[in-house]
């Protein structure tokens, strides 16, 4: 549990300070971003033992992005 | 787990997840993201759950190619 409890939250801490001070200021680059604390906070998840959470987490990452590049590509072409 | 093995894949992870914020290109990102994903799946399938372990490898390349329409989009 340690070291899975230790590992997310340094992957989250560096997602989330990605995703906040973005490089190229795209929104391709801020989704991309975006997925790394996800993994962060899905190892996180792990260490407390809830695999239905976990396989929630999961799916709904992966439904929100598509939904969010169906968005981004009605929006705007110049992403 | 054997803990050099642990180290292992911790090493991987942070890496991947150190390369994909550091980096500019955004399909160097997307590389960087997939071994992100390689180095957390073991400790997914060290505690035992297979199931979980399926759902986000089959559900990550899924995402990753959602992005990369994207990408590609953006990009011509």
């Amino acid at each position: 549990m340690n070291t899975t409890f230790i590992l997310g939250l340094a992957i989250l801490l560096i997602g989330v300070f990605s995703v906040a001070f973005v490089r190229p200021k795209t929104y391709i680059a801020r989704l991309i971003n975006l997925e790394i604390p996800g993994w962060g906070l899905l190892l996180v998840m792990l260490a407390y033992d809830e695999a239905l959470a976990l396989m929630t987490f999961i799916a709904v990452t992966a439904i929100s992005t598509f939904v969010i590049v169906r968005l981004m590509e009605w929006r705007d072409a110049s992403c | 787990m054997i803990l050099a093995l642990e180290i292992a894949f911790g090493l991987i992870a942070l890496a991947g997840a150190l390369s994909a914020a550091l980096l500019k290109d955004p399909y160097a990102k997307l590389i960087a993201l997939g071994i992100l994903v390689s180095g957390a799946l073991p400790f997914i399938v060290d505690r035992g759950y297979l199931d979980v372990a399926i759902v986000a490898s089959l559900i990550a390349p899924i995402s990753t190619i959602f992005v990369l329409m994207a990408v590609r989009r953006a990009e011509t």
